[in-house]
Protein backbone atom coordinates (compact mmCIF):
# COMPACT_ATOMS: atom_id res chain seq x y z
CA UNK A 1 0.00 0.00 0.00
CA UNK A 2 1.46 2.81 -1.26
CA UNK A 3 -1.00 5.52 0.61
CA UNK A 4 0.27 6.71 4.04
CA UNK A 5 -1.28 5.35 6.95
CA UNK A 6 -0.64 5.88 10.69
CA UNK A 7 -0.27 2.64 13.06
CA UNK A 8 -1.60 3.74 16.61
CA UNK A 9 -1.18 1.06 19.28
CA UNK A 10 -2.98 1.20 22.50
CA UNK A 11 -1.93 0.78 25.63
CA UNK A 12 -3.28 -2.85 25.98
CA UNK A 13 -2.05 -3.87 23.00
CA UNK A 14 1.56 -2.84 23.55
CA UNK A 15 1.41 -4.20 26.98
CA UNK A 16 0.13 -7.31 26.77
CA UNK A 17 2.63 -8.01 23.55
CA UNK A 18 5.80 -7.04 26.02
CA UNK A 19 4.79 -9.07 28.87
CA UNK A 20 3.93 -12.41 26.42
CA UNK A 21 7.92 -11.74 25.50
CA UNK A 22 9.03 -11.43 28.68
CA UNK A 23 7.24 -14.37 30.26
CA UNK A 24 8.88 -16.66 28.12
CA UNK A 25 12.43 -15.15 27.51
CA UNK A 26 14.02 -18.29 26.45
CA UNK A 27 11.68 -18.76 23.17
CA UNK A 28 10.19 -16.71 20.29
CA UNK A 29 6.91 -15.80 21.07
CA UNK A 30 4.18 -14.18 18.62
CA UNK A 31 0.52 -13.25 18.59
CA UNK A 32 -2.55 -11.73 16.42
CA UNK A 33 -3.43 -7.97 17.02
CA UNK A 34 -6.71 -6.50 16.67
CA UNK A 35 -8.20 -3.32 15.22
CA UNK A 36 -9.90 -1.61 12.87
CA UNK A 37 -9.39 1.01 10.09
CA UNK A 38 -10.49 4.86 10.77
CA UNK A 39 -10.24 6.89 8.05
CA UNK A 40 -10.69 10.93 8.81
CA UNK A 41 -10.58 12.47 5.18
CA UNK A 42 -7.87 11.71 3.20
CA UNK A 43 -5.61 10.25 6.42
CA UNK A 44 -5.86 6.44 7.30
CA UNK A 45 -5.14 5.07 10.82
CA UNK A 46 -4.89 1.47 11.89
CA UNK A 47 -6.12 1.39 15.48
CA UNK A 48 -4.79 -1.35 16.84
CA UNK A 49 -7.22 -2.28 20.00
CA UNK A 50 -6.07 -5.34 21.18
CA UNK A 51 -3.70 -8.25 21.40
CA UNK A 52 -3.97 -11.73 21.92
CA UNK A 53 -0.84 -13.58 22.85
CA UNK A 54 -0.51 -16.91 20.72
CA UNK A 55 2.14 -19.18 21.15
CA UNK A 56 5.64 -19.43 22.85
CA UNK A 57 6.85 -22.83 21.67
CA UNK A 58 7.32 -24.29 18.29
CA UNK A 59 6.26 -21.59 16.55
CA UNK A 60 6.37 -22.97 13.27
CA UNK A 61 3.82 -25.52 13.95
CA UNK A 62 0.57 -24.20 11.80
CA UNK A 63 -2.55 -26.31 13.25
CA UNK A 64 -2.78 -24.13 16.29
CA UNK A 65 -2.35 -20.81 14.46
CA UNK A 66 -4.85 -21.60 12.44
CA UNK A 67 -8.04 -22.81 15.37
CA UNK A 68 -6.66 -19.65 16.89
CA UNK A 69 -7.37 -17.53 14.12
CA UNK A 70 -10.82 -18.82 13.19
CA UNK A 71 -11.86 -18.71 17.22
CA UNK A 72 -10.13 -15.37 17.60
CA UNK A 73 -11.79 -13.71 14.88
CA UNK A 74 -15.44 -14.66 15.06
CA UNK A 75 -14.92 -13.47 19.06
CA UNK A 76 -13.27 -9.99 18.08
CA UNK A 77 -16.04 -9.56 15.33
CA UNK A 78 -18.61 -8.82 17.88
CA UNK A 79 -16.69 -5.95 18.79
CA UNK A 80 -16.58 -4.79 15.30
CA UNK A 81 -12.97 -5.54 15.23
CA UNK A 82 -10.60 -7.93 12.93
CA UNK A 83 -7.30 -9.03 12.45
CA UNK A 84 -5.09 -6.20 11.46
CA UNK A 85 -1.65 -7.80 12.64
CA UNK A 86 0.85 -9.92 14.01
CA UNK A 87 3.84 -9.30 16.33
CA UNK A 88 6.53 -11.45 16.80
CA UNK A 89 9.65 -11.22 19.08
CA UNK A 90 12.65 -13.36 18.19
CA UNK A 91 14.02 -15.83 20.16
CA UNK A 92 17.52 -14.39 20.80
CA UNK A 93 18.44 -11.08 22.19
CA UNK A 94 19.88 -9.07 19.53
CA UNK A 95 18.11 -10.65 16.66
CA UNK A 96 16.34 -7.96 14.95
CA UNK A 97 15.58 -9.73 11.70
CA UNK A 98 12.35 -10.27 10.59
CA UNK A 99 12.17 -14.21 10.22
CA UNK A 100 10.56 -16.25 7.78
CA UNK A 101 7.38 -17.87 9.56
CA UNK A 102 6.54 -14.13 10.76
CA UNK A 103 6.76 -12.76 7.21
CA UNK A 104 4.74 -15.97 6.32
CA UNK A 105 1.70 -15.22 9.15
CA UNK A 106 2.35 -11.49 8.04
CA UNK A 107 1.43 -12.47 4.32
CA UNK A 108 -1.64 -14.58 4.98
CA UNK A 109 -3.00 -11.57 7.03
CA UNK A 110 -2.15 -9.04 4.32
CA UNK A 111 -4.67 -11.19 2.00
CA UNK A 112 -7.10 -10.35 3.91
CA UNK A 113 -6.10 -6.97 5.42
CA UNK A 114 -4.15 -4.81 3.03
CA UNK A 115 -2.69 -2.22 5.65
CA UNK A 116 -1.59 -5.32 8.25
CA UNK A 117 1.08 -4.37 10.37
CA UNK A 118 3.44 -6.65 11.64
CA UNK A 119 5.36 -5.32 15.11
CA UNK A 120 8.56 -7.03 15.98
CA UNK A 121 9.54 -6.20 19.30
CA UNK A 122 12.86 -4.82 19.76
CA UNK A 123 15.28 -5.74 23.06
CA UNK A 124 17.71 -2.98 23.02
CA UNK A 125 14.54 -0.42 23.41
CA UNK A 126 13.03 -2.57 25.57
CA UNK A 127 16.10 -2.35 27.37
CA UNK A 128 16.32 1.66 27.50
CA UNK A 129 12.58 1.57 29.41
CA UNK A 130 14.22 0.09 32.22
CA UNK A 131 16.93 2.95 33.05
CA UNK A 132 13.92 5.10 32.57
CA UNK A 133 15.08 6.70 29.20
CA UNK A 134 12.92 5.04 27.19
CA UNK A 135 10.80 7.37 24.87
CA UNK A 136 10.10 5.15 21.82
CA UNK A 137 7.80 2.11 21.70
CA UNK A 138 9.98 -0.94 22.08
CA UNK A 139 8.62 -2.72 18.66
CA UNK A 140 9.45 -1.62 15.09
CA UNK A 141 6.61 -1.72 12.23
CA UNK A 142 6.76 -3.57 9.14
CA UNK A 143 4.18 -3.40 6.04
CA UNK A 144 4.36 -4.49 3.17
CA UNK A 145 5.28 -1.93 0.61
CA UNK A 146 4.52 -2.35 -3.62
CA UNK A 147 7.23 -5.01 -3.80
CA UNK A 148 5.25 -7.19 -1.46
CA UNK A 149 8.03 -7.59 0.72
CA UNK A 150 8.32 -6.52 4.15
CA UNK A 151 9.63 -3.07 5.39
CA UNK A 152 10.37 -1.75 8.62
CA UNK A 153 9.15 1.99 8.65
CA UNK A 154 11.29 4.63 10.20
CA UNK A 155 9.63 7.34 12.61
CA UNK A 156 10.03 9.59 9.49
CA UNK A 157 8.57 7.38 7.14
CA UNK A 158 5.69 7.42 5.38
CA UNK A 159 3.68 4.75 7.66
CA UNK A 160 3.94 5.90 11.57
CA UNK A 161 3.67 4.18 14.64
CA UNK A 162 2.38 6.06 17.72
CA UNK A 163 1.12 4.96 20.68
CA UNK A 164 -2.20 5.81 21.73
CA UNK A 165 -1.79 6.72 25.63
CA UNK A 166 2.18 8.85 25.66
CA UNK A 167 2.07 6.81 28.95
CA UNK A 168 2.05 3.54 28.06
CA UNK A 169 5.89 3.37 28.72
CA UNK A 170 5.59 3.93 31.73
CA UNK A 171 2.94 2.07 32.78
CA UNK A 172 4.68 -1.14 31.38
CA UNK A 173 8.02 -0.44 32.98
CA UNK A 174 5.59 -0.66 36.24
CA UNK A 175 4.34 -3.77 35.59
CA UNK A 176 7.61 -5.08 34.43
CA UNK A 177 8.83 -4.31 38.10
CA UNK A 178 5.79 -5.94 39.97
CA UNK A 179 6.12 -9.27 37.29
CA UNK A 180 3.13 -9.14 35.79
CA UNK A 181 4.37 -11.17 32.80
CA UNK A 182 3.57 -13.88 34.61
CA UNK A 183 -0.39 -13.63 35.08
CA UNK A 184 -0.66 -13.54 31.41
CA UNK A 185 -2.02 -16.40 29.16
CA UNK A 186 -1.49 -16.98 25.54
CA UNK A 187 -3.17 -19.30 23.37
CA UNK A 188 -0.97 -21.96 24.10
CA UNK A 189 -1.35 -22.21 27.49
CA UNK A 190 -5.10 -22.71 26.80
CA UNK A 191 -4.86 -25.58 24.38
CA UNK A 192 -2.36 -27.04 27.69
CA UNK A 193 -5.16 -26.15 29.94
CA UNK A 194 -8.58 -24.91 28.37
CA UNK A 195 -9.37 -23.28 31.75
CA UNK A 196 -6.48 -20.90 30.97
CA UNK A 197 -8.32 -17.64 29.26
CA UNK A 198 -6.56 -16.14 26.11
CA UNK A 199 -8.59 -13.03 26.50
CA UNK A 200 -6.60 -12.49 29.76
CA UNK A 201 -9.96 -10.70 31.40
CA UNK A 202 -9.03 -8.90 34.36
CA UNK A 203 -5.27 -8.27 33.30
CA UNK A 204 -4.78 -5.09 34.18
CA UNK A 205 -7.63 -4.81 36.45
CA UNK B 1 9.74 -36.47 30.20
CA UNK B 2 8.61 -34.99 33.65
CA UNK B 3 5.68 -37.46 35.24
CA UNK B 4 2.71 -34.79 36.22
CA UNK B 5 3.28 -35.68 40.19
CA UNK B 6 6.83 -35.03 40.30
CA UNK B 7 5.99 -31.81 38.27
CA UNK B 8 3.40 -31.18 41.38
CA UNK B 9 6.05 -31.44 43.73
CA UNK B 10 8.67 -29.41 42.12
CA UNK B 11 6.13 -26.66 42.16
CA UNK B 12 4.45 -27.13 45.68
CA UNK B 13 8.53 -27.09 46.65
CA UNK B 14 9.27 -24.03 44.99
CA UNK B 15 6.11 -21.98 46.56
CA UNK B 16 7.49 -23.38 49.66
CA UNK B 17 11.19 -22.44 49.70
CA UNK B 18 10.14 -19.13 47.82
CA UNK B 19 8.51 -18.39 50.71
CA UNK B 20 11.06 -18.48 53.41
CA UNK B 21 9.52 -22.35 54.40
CA UNK B 22 13.38 -23.77 53.44
CA UNK B 23 13.36 -26.97 52.23
CA UNK B 24 16.22 -25.35 49.37
CA UNK B 25 18.56 -28.43 49.11
CA UNK B 26 15.44 -30.55 48.23
CA UNK B 27 14.50 -28.06 45.79
CA UNK B 28 17.41 -27.86 43.84
CA UNK B 29 17.80 -31.63 43.94
CA UNK B 30 15.10 -32.37 42.56
CA UNK B 31 15.23 -29.84 39.78
CA UNK B 32 18.84 -31.52 38.76
CA UNK B 33 17.00 -34.30 38.54
CA UNK B 34 13.90 -33.39 36.15
CA UNK B 35 15.92 -30.15 34.83
CA UNK B 36 13.27 -27.94 34.28
CA UNK B 37 14.48 -24.52 33.34
CA UNK B 38 14.13 -22.28 36.83
CA UNK B 39 17.37 -20.60 36.69
CA UNK B 40 16.53 -17.96 38.36
CA UNK B 41 15.24 -19.79 41.45
CA UNK B 42 18.41 -22.19 41.38
CA UNK B 43 20.54 -18.98 40.98
CA UNK B 44 18.84 -17.48 44.08
CA UNK B 45 18.63 -20.37 46.51
CA UNK B 46 21.99 -22.00 45.34
CA UNK B 47 23.34 -19.12 46.00
CA UNK B 48 22.09 -18.42 49.63
CA UNK B 49 23.08 -22.03 50.39
CA UNK B 50 26.59 -21.44 48.83
CA UNK B 51 27.24 -17.94 50.74
CA UNK B 52 26.64 -19.64 54.07
CA UNK B 53 29.17 -21.08 55.44
CA UNK B 54 27.41 -23.41 57.97
CA UNK B 55 24.35 -24.88 55.33
CA UNK B 56 27.61 -25.29 52.79
CA UNK B 57 29.27 -27.74 55.07
CA UNK B 58 26.41 -29.36 55.65
CA UNK B 59 26.17 -30.43 52.27
CA UNK B 60 30.01 -32.14 52.81
CA UNK B 61 30.94 -33.94 48.96
CA UNK B 62 27.77 -32.85 47.12
CA UNK B 63 29.20 -29.53 47.83
CA UNK B 64 31.02 -29.26 44.51
CA UNK B 65 27.61 -30.08 42.43
CA UNK B 66 25.72 -27.31 43.80
CA UNK B 67 28.66 -24.90 42.67
CA UNK B 68 28.43 -26.49 39.68
CA UNK B 69 24.49 -26.37 39.41
CA UNK B 70 24.51 -22.75 40.36
CA UNK B 71 26.97 -21.90 37.38
CA UNK B 72 24.76 -23.42 34.80
CA UNK B 73 22.23 -21.66 36.63
CA UNK B 74 24.04 -18.40 36.37
CA UNK B 75 24.92 -18.66 32.90
CA UNK B 76 21.33 -19.53 32.44
CA UNK B 77 20.46 -16.06 34.00
CA UNK B 78 23.30 -14.07 32.44
CA UNK B 79 22.07 -14.67 28.99
CA UNK B 80 22.18 -12.01 26.54
CA UNK B 81 18.18 -11.88 27.47
CA UNK B 82 16.30 -8.82 28.54
CA UNK B 83 13.77 -10.20 30.03
CA UNK B 84 16.16 -12.60 32.47
CA UNK B 85 18.40 -9.61 33.38
CA UNK B 86 15.06 -7.35 34.44
CA UNK B 87 14.02 -10.10 36.93
CA UNK B 88 17.46 -10.12 38.44
CA UNK B 89 18.26 -6.81 39.11
CA UNK B 90 15.06 -5.80 40.06
CA UNK B 91 13.78 -8.71 42.36
CA UNK B 92 17.26 -9.54 43.28
CA UNK B 93 20.02 -7.78 44.58
CA UNK B 94 22.57 -10.77 44.00
CA UNK B 95 22.36 -9.55 40.21
CA UNK B 96 25.15 -7.22 39.98
CA UNK B 97 27.39 -9.32 41.82
CA UNK B 98 26.18 -13.03 40.27
CA UNK B 99 29.15 -12.83 37.71
CA UNK B 100 31.78 -12.28 40.21
CA UNK B 101 29.80 -15.65 41.85
CA UNK B 102 29.76 -17.15 38.61
CA UNK B 103 33.19 -17.16 38.03
CA UNK B 104 33.96 -17.60 41.56
CA UNK B 105 31.82 -20.94 41.19
CA UNK B 106 34.10 -22.00 38.39
CA UNK B 107 37.27 -21.02 39.91
CA UNK B 108 36.71 -23.04 42.94
CA UNK B 109 35.80 -26.00 40.79
CA UNK B 110 38.96 -25.63 38.54
CA UNK B 111 40.85 -25.36 41.68
CA UNK B 112 39.88 -28.68 43.40
CA UNK B 113 39.19 -30.76 40.01
CA UNK B 114 42.19 -29.58 37.81
CA UNK B 115 42.22 -30.54 34.70
CA UNK B 116 38.66 -31.92 34.89
CA UNK B 117 36.58 -32.52 31.64
CA UNK B 118 33.37 -31.60 33.67
CA UNK B 119 35.35 -28.29 34.69
CA UNK B 120 36.87 -27.47 31.11
CA UNK B 121 32.90 -27.64 30.21
CA UNK B 122 32.15 -25.16 32.62
CA UNK B 123 34.98 -22.70 31.39
CA UNK B 124 33.71 -23.64 28.26
CA UNK B 125 30.16 -22.08 29.65
CA UNK B 126 31.55 -19.34 31.09
CA UNK B 127 33.44 -18.03 27.71
CA UNK B 128 29.88 -18.66 25.95
CA UNK B 129 28.17 -16.36 28.72
CA UNK B 130 30.52 -13.76 27.62
CA UNK B 131 29.72 -14.34 23.76
CA UNK B 132 33.16 -14.90 23.18
CA UNK B 133 32.40 -17.42 20.79
CA UNK B 134 36.16 -18.33 19.31
CA UNK B 135 37.26 -18.94 22.59
CA UNK B 136 34.92 -21.27 23.73
CA UNK B 137 35.02 -23.23 20.60
CA UNK B 138 38.94 -23.42 21.23
CA UNK B 139 38.58 -24.42 24.77
CA UNK B 140 35.96 -27.24 22.97
CA UNK B 141 38.34 -28.45 20.25
CA UNK B 142 40.95 -28.64 23.12
CA UNK B 143 38.72 -30.88 25.20
CA UNK B 144 37.42 -33.13 22.70
CA UNK B 145 40.85 -34.05 21.26
CA UNK B 146 41.26 -35.70 25.11
CA UNK B 147 37.53 -36.99 25.07
CA UNK B 148 36.27 -37.37 21.07
CA UNK B 149 33.28 -39.15 22.42
CA UNK B 150 31.88 -36.44 24.81
CA UNK B 151 28.58 -35.69 24.05
CA UNK B 152 27.89 -32.65 25.96
CA UNK B 153 30.64 -30.94 23.89
CA UNK B 154 29.41 -31.53 20.46
CA UNK B 155 25.78 -30.34 22.53
CA UNK B 156 27.91 -27.10 23.23
CA UNK B 157 28.97 -26.71 19.52
CA UNK B 158 25.48 -26.80 18.52
CA UNK B 159 24.13 -24.16 20.89
CA UNK B 160 26.83 -21.86 19.96
CA UNK B 161 25.62 -22.46 16.30
CA UNK B 162 22.10 -21.69 17.52
CA UNK B 163 23.23 -18.79 19.77
CA UNK B 164 24.98 -17.19 16.81
CA UNK B 165 21.56 -17.46 14.66
CA UNK B 166 23.32 -19.82 12.69
CA UNK B 167 20.80 -22.48 12.35
CA UNK B 168 21.93 -24.19 8.79
CA UNK B 169 25.32 -24.80 11.12
CA UNK B 170 23.01 -25.73 14.01
CA UNK B 171 21.28 -28.23 12.30
CA UNK B 172 24.68 -29.62 10.47
CA UNK B 173 26.56 -30.13 13.53
CA UNK B 174 23.48 -32.43 15.10
CA UNK B 175 23.08 -34.01 12.21
CA UNK B 176 26.64 -35.22 12.33
CA UNK B 177 26.19 -35.55 16.00
CA UNK B 178 22.90 -38.31 15.62
CA UNK B 179 24.91 -40.37 13.11
CA UNK B 180 27.46 -41.01 15.91
CA UNK B 181 24.97 -41.28 18.45
CA UNK B 182 21.96 -42.01 16.94
CA UNK B 183 19.66 -43.11 20.10
CA UNK B 184 20.20 -39.69 21.50
CA UNK B 185 16.20 -38.47 21.95
CA UNK B 186 16.67 -35.29 23.22
CA UNK B 187 18.97 -34.36 20.24
CA UNK B 188 16.20 -35.81 17.54
CA UNK B 189 13.57 -33.53 19.55
CA UNK B 190 16.44 -30.25 19.45
CA UNK B 191 16.79 -31.04 15.55
CA UNK B 192 13.10 -31.43 14.93
CA UNK B 193 12.19 -28.12 16.86
CA UNK B 194 15.13 -26.18 14.72
CA UNK B 195 13.24 -27.61 11.71
CA UNK B 196 10.32 -26.87 12.77
CA UNK B 197 11.45 -23.22 13.13
CA UNK B 198 12.71 -23.09 9.74
CA UNK B 199 9.30 -24.48 8.48
CA UNK B 200 10.81 -27.53 7.34
CA UNK B 201 8.33 -29.59 7.90
CA UNK B 202 9.31 -33.05 6.16
CA UNK B 203 12.58 -33.06 8.05
CA UNK B 204 11.34 -32.21 11.32
CA UNK B 205 8.43 -34.97 10.64
CA UNK B 206 11.35 -37.22 9.99
CA UNK B 207 12.75 -36.39 13.11
CA UNK B 208 9.82 -37.42 14.88
CA UNK B 209 9.51 -40.81 13.19
CA UNK B 210 13.08 -41.59 14.43
CA UNK B 211 11.30 -40.65 18.14
CA UNK B 212 8.65 -42.74 17.46
CA UNK B 213 9.97 -45.57 16.39
CA UNK B 214 11.94 -45.94 19.62
CA UNK B 215 9.64 -44.70 22.00
CA UNK B 216 6.27 -45.81 20.23
CA UNK B 217 4.34 -45.00 23.28
CA UNK B 218 5.07 -41.16 24.08
CA UNK B 219 1.93 -39.51 23.07
CA UNK B 220 3.45 -36.21 22.75
CA UNK B 221 6.03 -37.57 19.94
CA UNK B 222 2.45 -38.61 17.86
CA UNK B 223 1.10 -35.00 18.45
CA UNK B 224 4.15 -33.66 17.53
CA UNK B 225 4.52 -35.99 14.33
CA UNK B 226 0.83 -35.04 13.39
CA UNK B 227 1.54 -31.47 13.81
CA UNK B 228 4.32 -31.38 11.25
CA UNK B 229 2.62 -33.71 9.00
CA UNK B 230 -0.48 -31.19 9.12
CA UNK B 231 1.74 -27.72 8.43
CA UNK B 232 2.94 -29.42 5.75
CA UNK B 233 -0.24 -29.98 4.28
CA UNK B 234 -1.17 -26.39 5.51
CA UNK B 235 1.81 -24.70 4.10
CA UNK B 236 1.08 -26.06 0.33
CA UNK B 237 -2.86 -24.91 0.43
CA UNK B 238 -1.90 -21.58 2.69
CA UNK B 239 -4.07 -21.88 5.56
CA UNK B 240 -7.07 -24.48 4.30
CA UNK B 241 -9.84 -23.78 6.71
CA UNK B 242 -9.53 -20.25 6.70
CA UNK B 243 -10.16 -19.74 3.14
CA UNK B 244 -13.22 -22.14 3.45
CA UNK B 245 -14.55 -20.13 6.08
CA UNK B 246 -13.91 -17.18 4.59
CA UNK B 247 -13.77 -16.69 0.80
CA UNK B 248 -15.85 -19.64 0.48
CA UNK B 249 -15.58 -20.54 -3.13
CA UNK B 250 -12.81 -18.77 -5.89
CA UNK B 251 -9.83 -19.32 -4.08
CA UNK B 252 -10.41 -22.05 -2.54
CA UNK B 253 -11.31 -23.70 -6.25
CA UNK B 254 -7.69 -23.10 -6.93
CA UNK B 255 -6.18 -25.07 -3.67
CA UNK B 256 -8.29 -28.01 -4.17
CA UNK B 257 -6.59 -28.38 -7.43
CA UNK B 258 -3.32 -29.24 -4.94
CA UNK B 259 -0.96 -31.91 -4.71
CA UNK B 260 -1.61 -35.42 -4.08
CA UNK B 261 0.71 -35.14 -1.49
CA UNK B 262 -1.20 -32.70 1.14
CA UNK B 263 -3.78 -35.48 1.38
CA UNK B 264 -1.83 -37.91 2.30
CA UNK B 265 -0.09 -35.99 4.54
CA UNK B 266 -3.33 -34.88 6.27
CA UNK B 267 -4.42 -38.68 6.40
CA UNK B 268 -1.05 -39.54 8.39
CA UNK B 269 -1.95 -36.11 10.68
CA UNK B 270 -5.25 -38.00 11.72
CA UNK B 271 -4.08 -41.30 12.17
CA UNK B 272 -1.20 -39.62 14.71
CA UNK B 273 -3.62 -37.52 16.13
CA UNK B 274 -6.15 -40.17 16.45
CA UNK B 275 -3.12 -42.45 18.39
CA UNK B 276 -2.29 -39.61 20.32
CA UNK B 277 -5.79 -39.18 21.89
CA UNK B 278 -5.77 -43.36 22.65
CA UNK B 279 -2.08 -43.22 24.53
CA UNK B 280 -3.35 -39.55 26.49
CA UNK B 281 -6.83 -41.08 27.55
CA UNK B 282 -8.23 -38.57 25.43
CA UNK B 283 -7.67 -35.89 27.35
CA UNK B 284 -5.35 -33.88 24.73
CA UNK B 285 -7.11 -30.61 23.33
CA UNK B 286 -4.39 -30.52 20.64
CA UNK B 287 -4.82 -33.67 19.02
CA UNK B 288 -9.01 -33.48 19.12
CA UNK B 289 -8.40 -30.21 17.63
CA UNK B 290 -6.53 -31.67 14.92
CA UNK B 291 -8.85 -34.69 14.29
CA UNK B 292 -11.77 -32.03 13.75
CA UNK B 293 -8.99 -29.56 11.69
CA UNK B 294 -8.20 -32.88 9.75
CA UNK B 295 -11.18 -34.43 9.09
CA UNK B 296 -12.80 -31.29 7.82
CA UNK B 297 -9.79 -30.76 5.24
CA UNK B 298 -9.77 -33.52 4.25
CA UNK B 299 -13.64 -33.63 3.53
CA UNK B 300 -13.06 -30.70 1.58
CA UNK B 301 -10.45 -31.99 -0.43
CA UNK B 302 -12.17 -35.10 -1.37
CA UNK B 303 -15.61 -33.81 -2.33
CA UNK B 304 -16.57 -34.79 -5.78
CA UNK B 305 -14.36 -37.31 -5.54
CA UNK B 306 -15.92 -41.31 -5.30
CA UNK B 307 -17.29 -42.29 -2.61
CA UNK B 308 -15.40 -45.12 -1.51
CA UNK B 309 -12.25 -42.59 -0.96
CA UNK B 310 -14.52 -40.99 1.56
CA UNK B 311 -13.93 -40.89 5.48
CA UNK B 312 -16.21 -42.87 6.83
CA UNK B 313 -15.99 -43.18 10.97
CA UNK B 314 -17.41 -41.53 13.59
CA UNK B 315 -14.08 -40.22 15.01
CA UNK B 316 -14.38 -36.50 14.15
CA UNK B 317 -17.72 -36.74 15.48
CA UNK B 318 -16.69 -38.32 18.71
CA UNK B 319 -13.67 -35.58 19.05
CA UNK B 320 -16.08 -32.91 18.13
CA UNK B 321 -18.40 -34.22 21.30
CA UNK B 322 -15.64 -34.56 23.71
CA UNK B 323 -14.36 -30.83 22.99
CA UNK B 324 -17.86 -29.91 23.73
CA UNK B 325 -17.99 -31.55 26.80
CA UNK B 326 -14.74 -30.55 28.11
CA UNK B 327 -15.16 -26.83 27.19
CA UNK B 328 -18.65 -26.89 28.32
CA UNK B 329 -17.20 -27.77 32.14
CA UNK B 330 -13.83 -26.07 31.70
CA UNK B 331 -14.31 -23.27 29.58
CA UNK B 332 -17.86 -22.55 29.44
CA UNK B 333 -17.01 -18.56 28.21
CA UNK B 334 -15.49 -20.20 24.70
CA UNK B 335 -18.30 -22.58 24.78
CA UNK B 336 -20.04 -20.46 22.08
CA UNK B 337 -16.73 -19.59 19.69
CA UNK B 338 -16.31 -23.86 19.55
CA UNK B 339 -19.69 -24.18 18.93
CA UNK B 340 -19.82 -22.26 16.10
CA UNK B 341 -16.26 -22.95 14.94
CA UNK B 342 -17.31 -26.78 14.63
CA UNK B 343 -20.82 -25.94 13.20
CA UNK B 344 -18.70 -24.52 10.42
CA UNK B 345 -16.60 -27.43 9.98
CA UNK B 346 -19.96 -29.45 9.88
CA UNK B 347 -18.85 -31.31 12.56
CA UNK B 348 -21.69 -30.31 15.04
CA UNK B 349 -25.36 -29.19 14.56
Amino acid sequence: MAADCCYEVSQIAYVKLVLHALKHPSSAVNGLLLGRLRQDGSTATVEVADAVPLSHAQIGLLPALEIALIQIEEHFEAEGLSVVGYYHANERHNDLELGNAAKKIGDHIFRFFPRAAVLLLDNNKLQKLKTGKGRDPAVQLYTRDSSRSWRQTGSDGSNQLTLKEPAANIVLFDYISSEKWQQIVDFDDHLDDISKDWLNPGLFD
Amino acid sequence: MVGAEEAARLDRLEIQVENGGGGAWEYLCLVRKLKPRRSDKVLKHGLAILNDPKARSNLGGEEWTLYEQVAFAAFDCQQHNVAKVFSLSLSLPLHIKSEKHLMDCVAVLSKEFPGSLRVGRLEGMLLEAENSWAEAEKVYARLLEDNPLDQIIYKRKVAIAKAQGDLKVAVDFLNKYLEIFMSDHDAWRELAEIYVSLQMYKQAAFCYEELLLSQPTVSLYHLAYAEANESQCIEYSGFIILLFLRFLLTAFIEQVLYTMGGLENLLTAKKYYASTITLSGGKNTRALYGICLCSAAISQLTKGRSKEEKESSDLPSLAAEALLRDYKYRAPKKLPLLNSMLKNMKLSS
